[in-house]
């Protein structure tokens, strides 16, 4: 399988320099190393920024609602088990509209792979907060700033018994290594994307230069309680460093 | 000959057991018997009865006057007098509930081997069982010299396993639901059968999940289906739009109880029928089918399947508590309508979409595929003239002509024996049998278990044909129809 077998004909509309360029092409190049045939991946996206991916990756499956791709993705394994199946999703549609799903996932630990474009915030509806939208956030909507905390995905999945939690920076390196990773963990894998909002949400951009790789630090993935101590070290509000790579993984299947 | 027995007691005490016993058992004696469930939402205490009739001839309903009560607590002696006939038998006293099941043969005049075997089948604690059963047949005298039944050989089943078996039998592949009365005994009965068939049931954490999860098997090709009540129905209605613009062939089950909000749980009504003719925004095809008694229920669910299947569109079987967990004698499961498998994963789309399955702004494709469903719209309308989406029973001359759809045939078919009236049942909702207008006598009298006459409604949006007020016979508290007061009520607006 080659590029163009994985590529559709549409122009991407996403703003120029957006970080969404990079996730498309870490997730291309990863599919076509992962050395299947096309029709053995099926793909979902939700609604938002994010889900335009879906009419740039030429593969079956569908550009479904806000909120519901965690169950679709649980439909189409249910029904043909043998698909590697990828859902993706903002963080409006993962963390705001979709959240039951996400814990429920992450309890049944099926088969499937999850990919959440986290910018904090509702970019295509244009800069409204989302619930990981970091504290004084403004917006039209929210004049006065946020003024609630955002929350923890990574400490939610952990606590929900996800089996594999990552995060990884919006660089086609780091998305085409961790969905590797993904795709041969057997269960539920959550993979959280940062992906700063350069209209929206620029100051995000910084984050780039505040990661820095678990894997080097020689982080023990097996462990949950370094995992958690991991997940508390960004908490969506202040940035002084983010920890990405996996910090979670077991197998149960 | 026709008697009505009415079994109550607390939640708990197995008013169910000794129904389903003596159901059982009648059936196979060759009578036709028919019994509805009254019960509360709560687990134990409280206070539940059946009504469970039988006759020689078909019987499809209950009536207000009981030949015997039984009452296996206190209350029900109580709660139920005024409704035992003058010359009824009231069961009563400290006793377990087999001993009922006993003391009800003998004052039958029913050979004790009969309920044996079915305490035999039924196994549980049947050492206890058939002792206290003789001690009850011992205890009484035969007080109704019944007549004979004429041996026929029925099977004795209640609405949702006509939901269930219709779906096994069509083959489907996936059942998801979240529990909600009166839908959850579909799950529960493909729950139970699943290891002896080749498809999977799940229960997930929301009725958002629950379509979705459909609609994700639907799209590979599978025959695919959920089910649940009004409120977790109205939780779906965002997807259910979402397989109308995709084309996504999903089915659901819709079992109504009265709402709105949470209503009444445990109890029936046809309070849906709008919501499942109009439930998603936008505009889209879909198929809605509502069936009257289990055949009908086994029958209407193929149908579902076979045009969601056929057209690529989503399709609603509409039921109730009523029809769902009322138990009926049906002679068989009749033939069904092969169902071939029409769709296969390729790129769906919750957006308008173009050749390519991404999704579009363009106006031309747009308008192309809107002027699509429109024709998909057509053919269904085509396709529907090759089913039977009505039913006609009584004097199909008669200028008085009843109307409904739904559970209300069992308590109408048996209401209008022996009275010069014509029933039209309507099976299928949506596409709505325009022509049946044809069918309409000069006094139109319409029967429906809502408050508002949701059919009569349909009626007018479709033929322009408005029945009045005065001819509308609406129940809205929750309960069934019953045959008598029924029939008084036809009758009084009789031409």
């Amino acid at each position: 399988m080659e590029l163009k077998d994985i590529t559709t004909k549409t122009n991407p509309t996403w703003c120029p320099g957006c970080p969404n360029f990079m996730i498309l092409a870490g997730v291309k190049n990863a599919i076509i190393k992962f050395k299947k045939k096309r029709e053995d991946f099926a793909l979902v996206t939700g609604i938002g920024c994010h889900a335009k991916l879906f009419d740039y990756l030429n593969l079956n499956g569908i550009n479904s609602l806000h909120g519901r791709v965690l169950p679709t993705c649980l439909g189409i394994k249910k029904a043909k088990p043998e698909l590697t199946v990828f859902g993706f999703s903002g963080d409006g549609d993962a963390y705001a509209e979709g959240m039951e799903h996400l814990i429920h996932a992450a309890r049944f630990d099926f088969d499937y792979n999850y990919f959440v474009h986290n910018n904090q915030v509702f970019a295509l509806t244009v800069g409204q907060p989302t619930p990981v939208s970091e504290l004084g956030y403004t917006d039209k909507t929210t004049p006065n700033g946020v003024s609630v905390y955002p929350i923890n995905p990574l400490k939610i999945m952990l606590a929900s018994g996800a089996s594999f939690v990552a995060r990884v920076y919006a660089d086609p390196k780091q998305v085409e290594w961790i969905m590797g990773e993904a795709m041969k963990h057997k269960g539920f894998s959550f993979v959280e994307i940062l992906q700063p909002c350069l209209v929206f949400h620029p100051q995000t951009s910084a984050y780039k230069e505040k990661c820095y790789s678990l894997e080097k630090e020689g982080h023990d993935k097996t462990s949950f309680r370094e995992a958690w101590n991991k997940a508390d070290e960004f908490d969506y509000n202040v940035a002084e460093k983010i920890p990405t790579g996996v910090f979670y993984q077991v197998e149960r299947v | 000959m026709r008697y009505n027995i009415l079994f109550g007691g607390e939640a708990g005490q197995g008013p169910n057991v000794l129904t389903n016993v003596l159901g059982e058992a009648l059936v196979k004696l060759g009578y036709f018997v028919y019994y509805s469930r009254d019960y509360q939402s709560l687990i134990r205490g409280g206070h539940n009865f059946n009504v469970l009739t039988f006759s020689d001839k078909e019987v499809y309903s209950n009536d207000s006057e009981m030949d015997i009560i039984i009452s296996i607590d206190e209350a029900t002696a109580k709660i139920h007098e005024d409704e035992l006939k003058k010359d009824g038998i009231l069961l009563d006293g400290d006793h377990q509930n087999m001993y009922f099941a006993g003391a009800l043969f003998k004052v039958l005049g029913l050979p004790f081997e009969v309920l044996e075997e079915e305490l035999r089948i039924l196994k549980h604690r049947f050492d206890e069982n058939i002792k206290e059963a003789r001690d009850g047949y011992e205890a009484v005298k035969v007080c109704f010299d019944i007549v004979k039944s004429k041996k026929n050989k029925g099977i004795f089943v209640d609405g949702n396993e006509g939901i269930s078996e219709g779906a096994i039998k069509s083959g489907i592949d996936m059942y998801y639901a979240y529990p909600m009365t009166p839908a959850t005994s579909v799950l529960t009965k493909l729950a139970q059968k699943e290891k002896d068939n080749e498809y999977f049931t799940m229960e997930l954490e929301n009725e958002i999940s629950v379509i979705n999860a459909t609609i994700g098997s639907a799209m590979t090709g599978k025959i695919a289906m959920c089910g649940t009540s009004g409120g977790g129905f109205d939780l779906m209605t965002e997807s259910l739009s979402l397989a109308g613009v995709a084309g996504i062939p999903v089915i659901i089950f819709l079992s109504q109880r009265p709402g709105p909000g949470t209503g009444v749980a445990t109890y029936t009504a046809q309070g849906d029928l709008n919501i499942a003719r109009h439930a998603g925004h936008g505009e889209f095809n879909r198929v809605v089918l509502a069936p009257g008694d289990p055949v009908q229920a086994y029958k209407l669910t193929n149908q579902a399947i076979y045009f969601s299947q056929k057209f690529g569109i989503p399709s609603i079987v509409v039921s109730d508590k009523h029809l769902g967990e009322s138990f009926y004698t049906i002679p068989s499961w009749p033939d069904l309508k092969e169902i071939k498998k029409s769709r296969k994963l390729k790129r769906y789309n919750s957006y308008e979409k173009d050749g390519d399955g991404s999704a579009t702004e363009n106006s031309r494709i747009i308008e192309e595929n809107v002027l699509r469903r429109k024709e998909v719209g057509l053919e269904i309308e085509k396709e529907s003239f090759n089913f039977s989406k009505y039913e006609i029973f009584g004097n199909k001359k008669s200028k008085n002509v009843v109307i409904s759809w739904g559970s209300t045939k069992g308590a109408i078919v048996d209401a209008i024996d022996g009275l010069d009236v014509k029933f039209i049942q309507v099976k299928y909702i949506e596409p709505f049998p325009v022509e049946l207008a044809n069918e309409f006598g000069e006094n139109l009298i319409l029967v429906e278990n809502n408050a508002t006459g949701q059919l009569a409604g349909l009626i007018a949006e479709k033929t322009g044909i408005i029945i009045e007020e005065e001819n509308r016979i609406l129940r809205f508290d929750g309960r069934p129809f019953l045959r008598d007061e029924l029939k008084k009520e036809i009758e009084e607006r009789m031409k």
